[in-house]
């Protein structure tokens, strides 16, 4: 098996003298269309052509994975706008997580999506992501990872379309949330060359963040972080959650986006430019994290749609990453990585379990649903493995990979410790609430739905949750595991594995546990319901007011966005008016004008035109006495 | 000089007397049949002679020539000579008589016979203007040109005519009130009226001893020409006198007759007298940027063929003024390309206009329509013609226009070049309602049976836009030739 994938490695990277790293590219996109080539009712043809191209990208990154090293270029253009990939241990291991969760959620979309229409098309964008992300990742030039990245873009795009085509408002948002980050992206790129001198990245080494580096930088973090979700980038994620197909939610804003943002967030702050701990960059990258991390926990908190809650999560656990990373110390760095992977597997098993309710209730709002424990104890389980390791309960991997964002966050200022320790406290007390609600408590189903209906999913989608669930807690209990591969990336000779050494912070982190169970139990005596649990924070005196502007989204960056945009538009129009009746009235009216006005000039009188040559010839006179 | 180029050189003004004596001799009856092709033959044979001497000359190697008509070429006599200038001149003023006979046939009637006398005086006029090398002479051919006209206008003895004609004639009397006057004050400083003897007394003008007086001098001249070109603001007489002219004479009149009296005079004035008085040069300039941008808005309005064809005239005269005014070699040579080619797309559009008179009867755009089907000749060299006027490359116009705006921009004008280039689009514009309301579109009520005009218009048309694009297409050749000599 090993010499196999070591064969594979050879022959992939240019060993054996053929160079195979646009198979990566090109093999999700040809089967792709493929899978859409397929007649539409062959439903097994269709997806076994899904499932064989994720396997075979899974095949291949296994095999970078273990050659370490790689490289194509294919020379374009004289402007250094060359087609080059690079693997390297760190792109070697993202495209090995890109390819282990392509296929796990590739599996559960297959069952989910049966007897679902549209499927087809669902299909052929989830492999064209996943040959956006891998050419993202592969990329080794700013202009082509600029391609790939907009190409995830419109991928996007299209499967937010799947949903409800006469509705694209959802669609809309992402495209312009992620449109302006992307720009930014593309400014921060040219600037970035222009600081460089190239486009190579391997030619982009450490570069100081001072002139034009501190704009190129800006914007290129604005761009990775904007797609990896975070504030103020992030609004579109909850809406989704909304109308896209659960699946979509579990493999792009909960698993690719994540680590595509992280990755290149990692790729701009470490080695295209050089963050200094301590810095004003680092800390303004670490504001990011903290605000991100409070606000979507607080959301997150009432939310009473499983899907939107899990969106909220989703964002704030972003912001531990930013944190950890912006910190720029190795502990930081290591943690946010780890942070990274650990979420991806926790996100995309929390959003399978909602998916599993969603197919069996036909709904995910909390208000109707309750006590599906019973029902679905697999997935109960699931749920529970993922819920404890993202609430960081020891031994789960969030523990280790948070007190890792914990110890550095203390390192680098005490307030991004308080909110990092504030946000542990609002999820442990949102997927408390979550649990009780939706898994425990007495049973309670949306009308026309039946008991008897209600079972345990197929296992097609039971395994991959699975897999993530036991994951999580290897994750955990073996962190050397991981922290094996992510501790070369920060450099030589760290070594977090192992449980924390601060026992401070391990206690800390515990008595806040403890604090987030009691306040749930006050909550649910208070009201005698689970899901009402956090309603005294949602009340709260002067919290309430806030609440209530945030969900008549007062906050929401795209509304505030759309408005400035509205009276922009009403500024060009009035510009746009004022030019057209330059051209289409003042010079017609005013050329007319002149000219009728001439026309009446020449009567016909001699007198008249004497009087004309001699206001000419005095008028010379006066011009030669001027110039002489 | 060789003995045929001797004699040729006779023919410029040997040949309009003999024709005029040759129609006089004849009898009547024969008179009236021939008399049109006694023009046709002079215009052909002074458009081949024109072409001989410059031929002659390049073989010779020589750029100008001095001639006499008879008399002794002694110290100080008065005398005629040509150069490459005057020779383009004298073959545009054979192509444009030409043009003129041809359109004379079928709309002059009996009329014909004094035609052809007046037509061959103005052509001695003309030829004269072109060929003096002194200020009196050039004023005597400027008076016999006027009288000419002045008649020629109203040669139908009727209202229209006799005012137009009157308006050109109490106007052109006060521009020679204003010449003479100006040439006395330049003959007191000078002592001689020679081209070469008035430049020479001017070099240095500033230090003479009444500089008021020379600045009376050349003020005067300058008007006084400026009203025969019909610069603006002396062009009142211009278009009145165009419209109420007969068709064949509008022709001659609006093709050369105007650009010889007036703007062959003031090209002369800059070119060999006036080089060293700058203030002459701003001054034509100011006149010469007035007139295109107001000469092409007040077209705009206009309801008469003719009458846009006048004021069209005025706007283009001012860019062949402002290249003269630039003071430069290539502005000197935009302005005499232009010149030329304004003969040619000018004559064209006269004769149009004359062709859509004798097929309609009226020249009243709003009473015309849909004639491009009926009158495909017409309409299209009316479309090339107008498309030169406009600097639409290829064609000829467009060179012409580029040189003088180039000159424009290397005086360091940018305001003027900008304004110059910006008015094309008033050209275009006045144009193109031109060409919508006379040819495009349906057919006119009344006009359904309109049917080309055949023959000698015809003929005229077709020639002179072959013209417009052959020189157009060629011109790269010119300006090679142009650089060989040194010129640009």
């Amino acid at each position: 098996m090993g010499a196999m994938f070591g064969n594979m490695a050879a022959f992939m990277t240019g060993g054996s003298g053929v160079n195979l790293l646009w198979l990566m590219v090109v093999l999700p996109v040809a089967l792709a269309v493929l899978a859409v080539a397929i007649p539409r009712h062959a439903f097994a043809a269709r997806s076994a052509c899904f499932l064989a191209a994720t396997l075979a990208d899974l095949l291949l990154a296994i095999a970078l994975f273990i050659a370490k090293e790689g490289s194509m270029l294919l020379r374009w253009t004289d402007f250094e706008i060359n087609l080059a990939f690079r693997v390297d241990p760190f792109s070697g291991a993202v495209l090995l997580a890109l390819g282990i969760f392509a296929v796990l959620v590739a599996i559960y979309s297959v069952a989910f999506l049966r007897r679902k229409e549209k499927y087809g098309q669902f299909y052929c964008y989830y492999l064209l992501t996943l040959a956006m992300a891998n050419g993202a990742v592969l990329a080794d030039n700013l202009v082509v990872l600029l391609f790939f990245w907009e190409g995830l873009m419109v991928t996007l795009f299209g499967m937010l379309l799947i949903g409800d085509r006469q509705k694209p408002a959802t669609a809309v948002k992402a495209l312009v949330l992620n449109g302006i980050a992307d720009l930014l992206l593309m400014l921060g790129v040219a600037a970035t060359a222009a600081h460089a001198g190239t486009f190579m990245m391997e030619g982009i080494s450490q570069l100081p963040i001072e002139g034009l580096g501190v704009l190129g930088f800006v914007c290129m973090m604005a761009g990775a972080v904007g797609k990896a979700g975070a504030m103020p980038f992030h609004s579109w994620i909850p809406d989704a959650a909304d109308a896209a197909p659960l699946p979509f939610m579990a493999i792009l804003p909960a698993a690719f986006e994540k680590i595509l943002g992280i990755y290149l967030l990692v790729r701009i702050t470490f080695q295209f430019y050089q963050m200094v701990p301590g810095s004003v960059m680092s800390i303004v990258v670490m504001a990011i994290g903290a605000i991100t991390i409070v606000l979507a926990n607080s959301m997150a908190l009432i939310q009473k749609d499983i899907k939107r809650l899990l969106s909220y999560s989703t964002i704030s656990q972003v912001g531990y990453m930013i944190l950890g990373i912006g910190t720029a110390l190795p502990v930081g760095i290591i943690g946010g990585l780890f942070h990274l992977i650990n979420h991806v597997m926790y996100k995309c098993c929390l959003f399978l379990t909602a998916g599993s309710v969603e197919k069996q209730t036909g709904s995910t709002d909390m208000r109707y649903i309750s006590g599906l424990g019973k029902l679905m104890p697999v997935t109960t389980v699931c749920f529970l493995t993922a819920a404890l390791s993202i609430s960081g309960v020891p031994p789960f991997s969030g523990f280790f990979s948070k007190e890792l964002v914990f110890d550095a966050a203390l390192e680098s200022g005490m307030i991004f410790y308080i909110a990092a320790v504030l946000g542990a406290f609002l999820t442990a007390a949102s997927f408390l609430k979550l649990g009780h609600a939706a898994y425990f408590g007495p049973l309670r189903l949306p009308e026309g739905v039946k008991t008897e209906d209600v079972k345990e999913v197929p296992g097609a989608m039971l395994l991959p949750m699975g897999i993530l669930a036991l994951g999580c807690l290897i994750f955990g209990v073996f962190n050397a595991l991981p922290l094996s591969v992510i501790q070369p990336i920060a450099g030589e000779g760290y070594d977090f594995s192992g449980w924390p050494d601060n026992w401070t912070l391990v206690a800390i982190s515990c008595a806040v546990l403890l604090l987030a169970v009691g306040n749930h139990l006050f909550g649910y005596r208070r009201t005698g319901e689970g899901l009402k649990a956090a309603d005294h924070i949602r009340y709260a005196p002067a919290l309430r007011t806030v609440y209530d502007c945030a969900e008549k989204r007062y906050f929401d960056p795209y509304d505030i966005i759309m408005q400035l945009i509205k009276g922009f538009a009403w500024i060009c129009y009035g510009i746009d008016r004022a030019i057209n009746w330059v051209y289409d009235v003042f010079a017609v009216d005013f050329v007319s004008g002149l000219s009728s006005r001439l026309r009446l000039m020449n009567n016909g009188s001699v007198g008249r035109y004497m009087a004309w040559s001699f206001l000419g010839v005095g008028f010379i006179v006066l011009l030669c006495l001027f110039l002489v | 000089m060789s003995a045929g180029m001797e004699f040729v050189l006779l023919t410029f003004m040997g040949l309009p007397l003999l024709m005029v004596l040759l129609n006089n001799l004849l009898k009547k009856e024969i008179a009236q049949k021939i008399c049109l092709s006694l023009g046709i033959i002079a215009g052909i044979v002074q458009m081949a002679a024109a072409v001989f001497v410059f031929a002659s000359l390049k073989a010779a190697g020589q750029t100008e020539a001095d001639f006499s008509q008879f008399w002794d070429l002694g110290v100080g006599a008065s005398r005629f000579s040509v150069d490459f200038f005057s020779l383009l001149v004298l073959f545009c003023i054979g192509m444009v008589i030409t043009a003129g006979f041809l359109t004379a046939g079928k709309t002059l009637g009996d009329k014909k016979f004094n035609f052809t006398n007046l037509a061959m005086i103005l052509l001695l006029g003309m030829n004269g203007i072109a060929l003096v090398t002194d200020l009196f002479s050039l004023y005597v051919f400027l008076e016999i040109t006027g009288v000419a006209s002045f008649v020629m206008i109203s040669l139908n003895k009727e209202g229209d005519g006799i005012e137009g004609a009157f308006k050109y004639l109490v106007m052109s009397a006060i521009a020679t009130v204003f010449i003479l006057g100006g040439l006395a004050f330049l003959f007191m400083q000078s002592g001689s009226l020679q081209y070469g003897d008035v430049a020479a007394a001017l070099s240095d003008w500033q230090y003479a001893e009444q500089p008021a007086l020379l600045i009376a001098g050349f003020v005067l001249v300058l008007v006084g020409f400026s009203i025969k070109s019909g610069v603006m603001p002396f062009h009142g007489w211009l278009p009145d006198a165009y419209q109420s002219a007969p068709a064949a004479v509008s022709v001659i009149l609006g093709g050369i007759v105007t650009k010889m009296a007036g703007v062959y005079a003031l090209l002369r004035l800059t070119a060999d007298i006036f080089v060293n008085v700058p203030v002459f040069n701003q001054i034509l300039m100011l006149l010469a940027i007035v007139s295109i941008v107001l000469g092409a808005v007040a077209a705009i309005t206009q309801t008469d063929f003719k009458r846009i064809l006048a004021y069209s005239s005025i706007s283009q005269i001012g860019y062949i003024l402002l290249g003269a005014s630039c003071g430069s070699a290539v502005g000197l040579i935009g302005a005499m390309l232009h010149f030329f080619n304004h003969a040619t797309f000018k004559t064209t559009l006269f004769v149009n206009s004359a062709a859509v008179e004798i097929a309609t009867g009226t020249t009243e755009i709003e009473k015309l329509g849909g004639l491009q089907e009926k009158m495909p000749v017409t309409g299209v060299s009316s479309i090339l013609a107008f498309l030169s006027t406009a600097g639409i490359p290829p064609l000829a116009g467009f060179w012409s226009k580029l040189l003088i705006i180039i000159a424009a921009w290397q005086t360091g004008n940018v305001f003027i070049a900008g304004l110059a280039l910006f008015a094309s689009i008033f050209t275009a514009a006045y144009f193109l309602r031109l060409q919508r309301c006379v040819f495009f579109g349906p057919a006119v009520e009344g006009l359904e049976d309109t049917k080309e005009v055949t023959g000698g218009v015809c003929l005229s048309s077709l020639a002179l836009s072959a013209i417009t694009v052959g020189f157009g297409l060629l011109f790269p050749a010119l300006l090679l030739f142009l650089q060989g000599q040194g010129l640009i």
